[in-house]
């Protein structure tokens, strides 16, 4: 066996007889976990919310009064859903996300055994944190987790100098960087595998046409790709802070009998019920796990040796880390820290929900159980070998069956009602704020069954919408941020009328929970829509009023140049080079 | 012996792994909407019952 240390290409995967099995297989995979989606119409569930067309507004660009945990995602789906429809947006992104996960990791894989890649392949884009991430609709995170394979394959690629491998690192981090947890991942991968201060000996580069800024270029570059929520972030007028009662309620869960360390363990461990599938709660899923880890264990060595010097332990220390950030809220004394933490430090609030910080640790899971595999096979003869890799191949899929078809179902696409859309044409002939009643961030529609999801009217609607922004986990109330809809709370529990507090228009959703009061709330405003789910006041005392730009939205636009501008020149720069890298 | 026996061992470990991804597949692949719907019924009236926060309540996020 060949065990090549100057790079992570082990040999000649480009060959078709190599990669076709590759594709194919990341092909079924997300065959099967999208297949739902062939049926027209938008999957709505928790925070994955797609519209017809999403209006550029600037609060989608940069909120002035909430937490930018959608920049610069919103704005980027806004700006493609103007040429091409929401519903093939958001299959484009699902399945990307599903199919470059899997052939992501199956090439990130130092091997030269065809069914080794197709195991990590298969196994990286079938773990629970994909499947309930998928279930909580953050399909944010998941291009993230798609992009890191690519990403880690690129910053090795530059550590060890091989040519456009600095172009690769950005285009890699770029899809990642459209949220701030995905940038934060992007931005971390970089700093660890390909930073000066740990580089690789002179000896071990492949090329010595390494620029030794080359890891400094590239962590300012990935830098310039999350400048747009950094910024956002720096102007909005939501403050930094959150409310540390999120810190439990976001942390780590126990899926099963074994708790919560070992659900992380296993890449589950979200915080919600919810988005757990079923399959998780049973007994024999630690043992799988554990299966898991012993394979990866017997992996660790060959991938350590198989990687360019200190590249396995880099990847141990970045997987570490998000299995610490992952596991703080549930480890002693880690709790009160961050508690702390999201009071006084800005933007420490992004770290409450820590599950999500787990996927270095995922990728580096299947790659060391996958060399696990080879390492198991080797000792074998031929056929056992076989069986052993078939049987390899079917554990991820049985040990969660339910992520096929949607997660058994979950996923299903539904249309909006009709008036949606006439409600969306009132408000864009005559801009300005509107209310979204009852105040609820999330909502159950009954053309939406058996699901939650977030209040699509932000995404909707072509205007700032104030929607509630607490979070309601059990019993737990988790404050939001924003001061405008504290302050319109505040009038509604007073029993204020809506058309004293400035807003142009009051969307009243019906069939949703909680109650609004017509006689006292509602009172002189004008009905200029009645539907069956939505009825639209506008109201008298308010002028129409296009949301403004100012300096500090400019600044967020600024950063979103610069960080567009950095991909055009990356994408400019591969294509130039696409003989050696790609 | 020894190699006939790991073979009919090993096959077995992967049989048994292939029914069940393959059984969990189909079971997935035959739920329907009506089904799911009424799976968060269920889940919604054992929470009123225990006396806990309904999780497919609008206005609430998730349950832990």
């Amino acid at each position: 066996m060949v065990e090549p240390t100057d790079g992570v290409e082990a040999g000649p995967v480009r060959r078709t007889r190599d990669t076709l099995p590759l594709y194919a297989i990341a092909a079924a995979v997300t065959v099967l976990v999208l297949a739902p989606l062939a049926r027209p119409g938008y999957a709505l569930v928790y925070d994955m919310v797609f519209v017809p067309r999403q209006p550029l507004t600037w609060d989608l660009v940069a909120p002035a009064q909430s937490l930018p945990r959608a920049v610069p995602m919103d704005a980027l789906v806004s700006l493609v859903t103007q040429l091409v429809p929401g519903w093939v947006v958001q299959r484009l992104a699902l399945a990307g996300a599903v199919f470059l996960a899997a052939v992501g990791a199956g090439r990130l894989v130092p091997t030269e055994r065809r069914a080794v890649r197709l195991f990590a392949a298969l196994a990286y884009a079938w773990t629970p944190y994909l499947a309930e991430r998928l279930l909580l609709g953050q399909w944010g995170l998941l291009l993230a987790y798609a992009a890191l394979p690519w990403l880690v394959r690129a910053a090795l690629d530059l550590r060890a100098g091989r040519a456009g491998a600095l172009a690769r690192v950005v285009l890699a981090a770029a899809p990642a960087a459209i949220t701030p947890t995905g940038g934060l991942i992007a931005l971390g991968t970089v700093l660890v595998l390909a930073s000066d201060r740990m580089r690789a000996p002179r000896s071990l580069l492949v090329s010595q046409r390494m620029h030794p800024h080359r890891s400094r270029q590239a962590l300012a570059a990935v830098g310039v790709l999350n400048a747009p929520w950094v910024v956002a972030a720096l102007v909005t007028g939501a403050g930094g802070s959150s409310d540390p009662a999120g810190v439990a309620a976001f942390a780590a869960r126990a899926e099963n009998w074994a708790g919560p360390l070992v659900a992380l363990a296993g890449t589950g461990g979200i915080w919600s019920a919810q988005a757990t599938p079923a399959s998780r709660a049973t007994p024999l899923v630690p043992v799988a796990t554990v299966v898991l880890l012993i394979l990866a264990g017997v992996g660790a060595g060959l991938l350590r040796r198989r990687l360019p010097a200190g590249g396995a332990v880099r990847l141990a220390v970045l997987a570490g880390i998000g299995c610490l950030l992952a596991a703080l809220g549930v480890l002693p004394g880690g709790d009160a820290m961050l508690r702390w933490a999201v009071v006084h430090l800005p933007g420490a609030g992004l770290l409450r929900d820590g599950q999500k910080f787990l996927a270095p640790y995922a990728l580096l899971l299947v790659v060391c159980a996958a060399l696990g595999a080879e390492r198991l096979v080797a000792r074998v003869d031929r056929e056992v070998a076989g069986v052993v890799l078939v049987g390899l191949l079917f554990l991820p899929v049985a040990v969660l069956p339910d992520l096929a078809f949607g997660g058994a179902g979950r996923l299903r696409p539904v249309s909006y009602p009709a008036e949606w859309q006439r409600v969306a044409e009132h408000i864009e002939e005559e801009p300005g704020e509107i209310l979204s009643l009852p105040l609820s961030a999330y909502r159950a529609y009954p053309w939406n069954p058996g699901r939650v999801v977030l209040d699509p009217a932000p995404r909707y609607l072509p205007g700032t919408v104030l929607t509630d922004d607490t979070l309601r986990v059990g019993d737990a109330v988790v404050a939001g941020e924003n001061p405008r809809v504290r302050e319109m709370r505040r009038a509604l529990a007073e029993g204020r009328p809506v058309r004293t507090t400035g807003v142009r228009w009051v969307l009243v959703q019906h069939e949703v929970s909680g109650e609004v009061d017509d006689a006292e709330v509602l009172g002189g405003l004008e009905r200029v829509h009645d539907g069956p789910f939505l009825t639209l006041y506008r109201n008298p005392e308010t002028v129409p009023q296009p949301g403004g730009s100012g300096p500090a939205r400019l600044a967020v636009v600024a950063a979103l140049t610069a960080a567009l501008l950095v991909v055009i020149a990356a994408a400019v720069s591969a294509l130039h080079r696409r003989a050696t890298a790609w | 012996m020894r190699r006939a026996l790991t073979l009919v061992v090993s096959g077995l470990v992967a049989a048994l792994l292939g029914i069940l991804a393959l059984g969990g597949i189909s079971a997935a692949a035959t739920a329907t909407d009506e089904e799911a719907a009424s799976k968060a019924k269920l889940v919604s009236e054992a929470a009123k019952r225990a006396g806990k926060k309904d999780p497919y309540a609008p206005a609430v996020y998730g349950d832990r």
